[in-house]
């Protein structure tokens, strides 16, 4: 059994039909033409056989196709018996083990082979069995170190096993950086907000075109203040960022001017001396008991009833 | 109690109040309801105490009882309908004589109020022997609409989890509004308050907090608090929420309150109190009043800070965090003014509220002084000085100590006001926060007088008189002391600085208006002599003659001088002999004011003169506007060398007026000056796009700024991209948001923005980076996005085609572009205070102003609904406002005042009244189809008895009434019957009032053809009368509509406005600024008619007598009705209390008074 035909049977639907009038023209796809012909012939044969002066197309055409899974399946399956033994050609005891194990009774085939209505078919014609192109090789293949005996496998390719230095020279001028930034930033936003605007509800300034420039609607919230004075998460990073990684200064020239406003570094003072949400809740824990705050203290049970 | 021991202070109530208790015991969020009593101990100060007159309103009282004894008890709120209903007046003049006196008739201060609680027999003989009473009333509020604001989000969970809260607010002394009260600043007395509310809710009021007690059943607890201190009932106030609680970590007597999940904005934002608290302490060396102090900051509030006794109730919007810049120094001045006000808290009238305002304005500028610095200090002191000098030009004088003799209504001290300001109630908003302006001002002057030493002394003095007084806890006839007034004031003023500031006082204090100077000058070479003349305009209104010292500062050549001049009544000239001589070839350095020595370029100089400059009232110790003219290169050598910044402002703002190259040169100077203060730099920009504007066709050079901008905050490798943003320099961060925004408002020859500095902005905002910053950009990316708008310029459009996305000029398409992505990104990421959605929303309503797309309003209602951020909302209702005027929309109008009537946040409704009196879609001068008698007779229901809940928004409504129809009858409305009046008194016949409109016009007619003043018009008609009142007959026998008829006659007169009949027209001629989303039309006030006024004051009179009469019959009913029984007497109260007409008050018909 030819291991390309059980290679190309995934593709016999494909080509299988309508071959005149497609022009067929690589040379695999006629070889796969050549082989599901002759197919067709010997199931053609065998229902004539059998008694049948004719078939529909479409009879014929499903018999071949079983006909070919059958084949295919025996193919396979012999080849793995043979694998499964370590070699690698198929040999006689392989395809009976496969006939057997497919439920078929391999004493009755040279009985049937040597039937006398037998027809006799003329061979396929003889194409070339198609070539697989040969992988792109890339670089020098390694020639086996002295060790390795010279009938093991060849290396593969280098670049399946060696770090193939494939990137550019990072782009490191600063107008193009910042200019990718921009667009990228510019481009996620856009396709962002353009989505939310699909998606959902929207607003529109013309009315003549109601897409053009569509604007999310506005929707309002039961609690508009949250929204607007907390920061959003991704402030809430970019602040961590910084904080981690002190500012560069790329200013630091012009940070020098003598006419700070006076009350902004106090801020800073501040904000040092309170880092967010860091210090004073644990003084309040740890002065609990320093601090007589009436707010702090715990509420009182009711006294026993009295008249008022 | 012997009244003779409180020298000065004659209490108008026949009784003294010592203490108070107010138990509120429910509050239902879901209902919005409020049950509670209180009770007041008095002392009767009169032997025959038989009526205790009290304020409330909108309560629902149950039931009234003394010692124990149930008090029949009568309840007229009389400033629920004004006007009456049956009463077809409609001009404005009737209103607020009539609202005036409604107030008065309720006004504590003269003894009176709503509920009048009638003493029961049994005790009259204790009343006799001066013994205690104890006054108990139980009341309910259902939906306050006013005192009491609830705010219910509306979302899923317990009413803790929704972030569910209660605060009480108003307009001056408005605590009646929710609970019974004397509500006066000037009866103090001690108080017991106790709340119980739900067990997840705190209860924040005022004083000293004893103890929390949970009730039986453990579901709720009950706040205890004490108020030892003698303290007014419009200093109360209360807070209820599920507050987070943050006890100052540097001053644990301190309590900070915030809603849930703001608890790290309220750590940051109140991180720098104590600082605050320890400057005021310092300088008047005297320590905090209370005990305690809490800070509640809550959503919706009414304004954005109110000081109570020991707590201030702020806006939850001033909290911020840490990475927000410009909200920063707000949220502080917000923070020191509410503690300024905790020192001063009570006066004794309304007359000396001035010293309230003004001292604890005044130590807040010195707060400003010490923390942001002298600049800023006098920036600000320049800012007030321009505010209230611009309101009383405009408007009329602002009287800081009104004298009201007899009350009559011809001794109103301001005649020019469409509203009394007896009344705190009767105040437009806008004239209140002018008087408060004018009151530090004026404290300032004083201190200029007597050294802040001194200042300090008396303040220290006056606290000190007060915190005695209050200490002596039995003797309640001392707390009188407490109460600041303007005889007090002065009184230790003298006494402690020795010296007269009568003649200050005289001139600012009981005297309205400001000064108007206007000087020039000549040198003199041969005598070598400066000729000074300084004129003054006192005539028009809202000036005044000065007369006193004056001073002056000459910088010369050889150094700067003062001279102080006498302005006398006839002296305009003035001789100031010059030190140096004209020496210019010498290099020499030029000593300045401060000491410091300069070079300067001395070539711009006029070659005979040795002077610099010339200021007249640097120290801005007259409450004045001058005009000074002086040469060009005299102001750029004041910006440049000057070193006060009140200087170099106003070189900046006369710089204008001279577009030289010179003056640009100076300006870029000033502009690239690091040691220039910031403000001065800022405004620098606005007047060097102007200049350059004015230069266009000789600019020579890149656009203004531009190259600036770029050395200062771009890339050195890339000059077209902006560095990353960094905003640790705060002075930088002011110049680089301002610069776009001024680059912006550059035109050239074709009146149209630059193409290179719109590409500019667009690559700002492309390449604008906030990564690495550890601020926000919000209002860095809002400004670009001004910069955006102003950058617009009118649509040329083809006979009024439909705007479409397909005729979208390219430029502009951009700009959209950039509006919708920063509009939708808000969505997803918002900004702080959604400052980017509040700029997009202008720039919006600009692009349709400009014609580039579909005038459309939706948009902007969308978002002015109820739920968006407050700030928001205010943006679209102003492009609402603004789209009204413009299309003349009457839908939008009425949409408008629908909001008005309806909105749950009280400040919205009042926004929206201030931006319709800014921005009114028609005036009294110019006709409109909007104006229809179905309006006035809206507004006039408005301001009649819709906005009986907040007198804020009355007052609101009187101005927007009065900006849109005058002091006289709507032109509109169709004349009533014709009938003339005869006034005997005044011996002169009139026209029926109701028919003013004509005379209005008239009168503007005349006003027009001559120059003539309101009395000029006056005594014409009186003089002719008899021709005159046979004129209007004639005039009124034709069957013409008034509207029309009007029409003819202002004929002559809208010529002259401005306003062309198309407004899309007017856009297209217009040059190519932006157009400015408030045109400030001149509201040229019908001058008012004399013997119009003269019969109002005859018709008061009548109403006046008639109430008398009905007042008596009033007591005779109540005689009568005592022994009615209570059922009867809580249904007739009850429906009292809302019914809608005070008449129901007076000709009481209920069923126990019917027989």
């Amino acid at each position: 059994m030819a291991d390309p035909a059980v290679a190309s049977g995934g593709s016999l639907n494909a080509g299988g039909r309508g071959s005149g009038s497609k022009a067929a023209s690589s040379p695999a796809e006629n070889y796969h033409l050549a082989r599901r012909r002759t197919l067709q012939v010997v199931v053609s044969a065998l229902l004539t056989e059998c008694g049948f002066e004719s078939a529909e197309k479409a009879v014929v055409e499903t018999l071949t196709e079983m006909m070919q899974s059958y084949i295919t399946e025996i193919g396979r399956c012999a080849k793995a018996y043979c694998e499964h033994t370590a070699r690698s050609i198929p040999t006689l005891s392989d395809t009976v083990v496969t006939l057997i194990e497919m439920g078929f009774n391999v004493d009755t085939l040279p009985v049937y082979a040597k039937r006398s209505q037998r027809m006799v078919i003329t061979a396929p014609p003889v194409t070339n069995p198609p070539v697989t192109p040969k992988a792109l090789s890339a670089g020098q293949k390694r020639t086996h170190p002295p060790h390795i005996p010279g009938h093991f496998p060849e290396f593969p390719d280098p670049h399946t096993y060696i770090k193939t230095p494939t990137f550019r020279e990072p782009v490191s001028d600063y107008q193009v950086v910042r200019e990718k930034a921009a667009t990228q930033r510019r481009d996620v936003e856009r396709a962002l907000t353009r989505f939310m605007a699909k998606t959902g509800e929207t607003q529109s300034l013309f009315k003549d075109d109601i897409t053009a420039f569509p604007l999310i609607a506005a929707r309002p919230s039961a609690i508009p203040y949250l929204s607007a004075l907390l920061p959003s998460e991704l402030e809430l990073q970019t602040l961590e960022e910084t904080d981690s990684s002190e500012q560069d200064d790329q200013t630091d020239s012009e940070n020098t001017a003598g006419n700070i406003i006076t009350d902004d570094p106090g801020a800073d003072k501040e904000n040092s001396m309170l880092p967010p949400s860091g210090v004073v809740p644990s003084t309040k824990a740890s002065e609990d008991n320093v601090i007589d705050n009436p707010y702090l203290r715990p509420v009182k049970k009711p006294k026993v009833r009295r008249k008022k | 109690m012997n009244r003779k021991k409180d020298k000065g202070f004659e209490s108008p109530r026949p009784f003294k109040l010592t203490h108070q208790v107010v138990c509120i015991n429910n509050i239902n969020f879901q209902r919005k309801s409020v049950i509670g009593y209180v009770e007041l101990t008095i002392f009767p100060t009169v032997v025959n105490l038989n009526r205790i007159k009290l304020n409330s309103k909108q309560c629902r009282i149950y039931r009234v009882r003394v010692n124990e004894l149930e008090a029949p008890f009568i309840y007229n709120d009389p400033t629920l309908e004004v006007c009456h209903h049956e009463s077809k007046q409609r001009n404005l003049n009737y209103f607020s004589s009539a609202y005036t006196a409604a107030v008065s008739a309720v006004d504590p201060d003269a003894g009176h109020g709503e509920l009048v609680i009638k003493v029961p027999s049994e005790l009259w003989k204790q009343g006799d022997d001066l013994k205690v009473l104890k006054v108990y009333i139980e009341f309910s509020l259902d939906q306050p609409k006013g005192g009491l604001h609830f705010v219910v989000p509306d979302v899923e969970g317990s009413m803790a989890e929704r972030g569910a809260h209660v605060f009480s607010f108003g307009y001056q002394n408005s605590t009646r509004f929710w609970f019974p009260c004397v509500d006066s600043y000037s009866e103090l007395c001690t108080w017991k308050l106790e709340f119980t509310v739900d067990a997840s809710m705190v209860a924040v009021s005022c004083g000293d907090l004893v103890e929390t007690i949970y009730t039986h059943d453990m579901r709720k607890k009950t706040f205890h608090y004490v108020l030892p201190i003698p303290t007014a009932a419009p200093n109360i106030s209360l807070a209820v929420g599920p507050f987070e609680i943050l006890v100052d970590p540097y001053m644990h007597e301190v309590t900070h309150f915030c809603l849930p999940q703001l608890l790290p904005l309220l750590k940051h934002s109140m991180s720098y109190l104590h600082e605050i608290f320890e400057f005021y302490e310092e300088i008047l060396t005297c320590r905090y009043p209370y005990s305690c102090f809490k800070t509640v900051f809550v959503d919706e509030a009414y304004v954005q800070v109110s000081s109570y006794a020991s707590m201030s109730i702020f806006s939850t919007n001033l909290l911020h965090s840490a990475m927000i810049i410009d909200q920063t120094p707000q949220t502080r001045r917000c923070l020191a003014q509410a503690l300024a006000q905790q020192f001063f808290d009570c006066s004794k009238s309304q007359a000396d509220e001035w010293v309230l305002k003004g001292i604890s304005g005044y130590i807040y500028g010195l707060y400003l002084k010490k923390t942001f610095g002298v600049n800023e200090y006098r920036h600000w002191i320049k800012e007030e000085l321009d505010k209230i000098v611009d309101y009383e030009l405009k408007m009329g004088g602002v009287l800081l100590h009104p004298t009201f003799s007899g009350g009559k209504e011809k001794d109103n001290p301001t005649p020019h006001l469409h509203f009394s300001i007896k009344h705190p109630h009767t105040l437009s908003w806008e004239y209140y926060k002018m008087f408060q302006c004018k009151a530090h001002l004026v404290m300032r002057l004083i201190e200029n007088r007597i050294s802040m030493e001194f200042m300090l002394q008396v303040f220290n003095k006056l606290l000190s008189l007060a915190s005695t007084a209050s200490s002596q806890k039995y003797q309640s006839h001392m707390w009188s002391q407490m109460l600041l007034s303007t005889h007090a004031f002065l009184k230790s003023i003298s006494n402690v600085s020795g010296k007269d500031i009568g003649p200050l006082i005289k001139q600012w204090v009981d005297q309205s208006s400001v000064v108007k100077f206007f000087g020039s000058f000549a040198f003199n070479r041969k005598r070598n002599v400066l000729e000074l003349e300084i004129r003054q305009d006192y005539t028009s209104s809202g000036t005044q003659k000065y007369v006193g010292p004056i001073k002056v500062t000459v910088q010369e050549l050889d150094g700067s001088f003062n001279h102080t001049l006498q302005i006398e009544e006839n002296s305009l000239k003035h001789d100031i002999p010059c030190h140096s001589k004209s020496r210019r070839n010498k290099k020499k350095k030029i000593p300045l004011m401060n000491g410091e020595e300069v070079d300067m370029d001395l070539s711009a100089m006029d070659a005979d003169s040795p002077l610099l400059w010339i200021r007249i009232d640097p120290d801005m110790s007259i409450l004045r506007k001058v005009e000074f003219e002086q040469a060009d290169f005299m102001w750029q050598y004041q910006l440049r060398y000057e070193r006060d910044v009140v200087a170099q402002e106003e070189a900046i703002s006369a710089l204008e007026k001279f577009p030289t190259p010179a003056s640009r040169l100076a300006l870029t100077d000033i502009l690239e000056q690091e040691q220039c203060f910031y403000k001065v730099r800022m405004q620098a920009c606005f007047c060097l796009s102007r200049i350059a504007n004015a230069m266009v066709s000789t600019w020579q050079g890149p656009p203004a700024m531009k190259s600036l901008f770029t050395r200062m905050f771009c890339c050195k490798s890339c000059p077209n991209i902006v560095k990353t943003n960094n905003f640790i320099n705060f002075q930088s961060y002011f110049l680089q948001k301002t610069m776009p925004v001024a680059m912006a408002l550059l035109r050239d020859v074709q009146n149209l923005c630059p193409k290179d500095v719109l590409n500019f902005i667009l690559d700002l905002i492309k390449y604008n980076d906030n990564r690495k910053n550890k601020f926000s950009d919000n209002y860095y990316r809002a400004d670009l996005i001004e910069a955006l708008t102003n950058s617009l310029t009118p649509a040329i459009s083809i006979n009024n085609e439909v705007r479409t996305v397909d005729n979208l000029n390219a430029d502009v398409r951009l700009i959209l572009e950039e509006i919708t992505r920063f509009l939708n990104m808000e969505k997803l990421l918002p900004s702080f205070r959604n400052t980017i959605t509040v700029s997009c929303l202008r720039a919006i309503r600009q692009l349709q102003k400009n014609g580039h797309i579909p005038s459309d309003p939706s948009l902007f209602k969308s978002y002015a609904q109820y739920g968006h951020f407050v700030d928001v909302r205010i943006a679209a209702l102003e492009a609402l406002v603004d789209y009204t005027r413009v299309e003349r929309s009457a839908v939008e109008l009425q949409w408008l005042l629908i909001m008005v009537q309806n909105d749950p946040t009280h400040y919205v409704r009042h926004k929206i009244l201030g931006m319709l009196c800014k921005n009114p879609p028609f005036t009294k001068t110019t006709d409109s189809t909007l104006c229809n008698e179905a309006l006035v007779d809206q507004l006039w229901k408005l301001m009649n008895s819709g906005t009986s809940h907040d007198w804020r928004l009355r007052c609101d409504a009187v101005n927007l009434y009065y900006t849109l129809f005058g002091l006289t009858r709507p032109s509109c409305l169709p004349l009533p019957e014709l009938g003339l009046v005869l006034n005997l008194k005044e011996k002169k016949a009139v026209l029926n009032p109701t028919i003013k409109p004509e005379l209005a016009v008239e009168n503007l007619c005349l006003s027009l053809t001559s120059d003539f003043s309101d009395e000029d018009i006056d005594m014409e008609t009186v003089h002719d009368s008899q021709a005159f009142i046979h004129h209007h007959l004639n005039l009124l026998e034709r069957p013409s509509t008034p509207g029309k008829h009007t029409h003819t006659h202002t004929h002559t007169h809208r010529q002259k406005e401005t306003e062309p009949p198309s407004v899309e027209q007017s856009m297209l001629s217009m040059p190519a600024t932006p157009v400015p989303s408030f045109s400030k039309e001149a509201t040229s006030s019908a001058s008012k008619h004399g013997s119009e006024h003269s019969h109002h004051h005859h018709h008061h009179h009548h109403e006046h007598k008639k109430k008398k009469k009905k007042h008596k019959h009033k007591h005779k009913h109540k005689h009568k009705h005592e022994s009615k029984d209570k059922e009867k007497e809580r249904e007739r109260d009850n429906s009292h209390a809302y019914s809608n007409s005070p008449a129901s008050g007076r000709s009481l018909r209920s069923p126990s008074l019917s027989d």
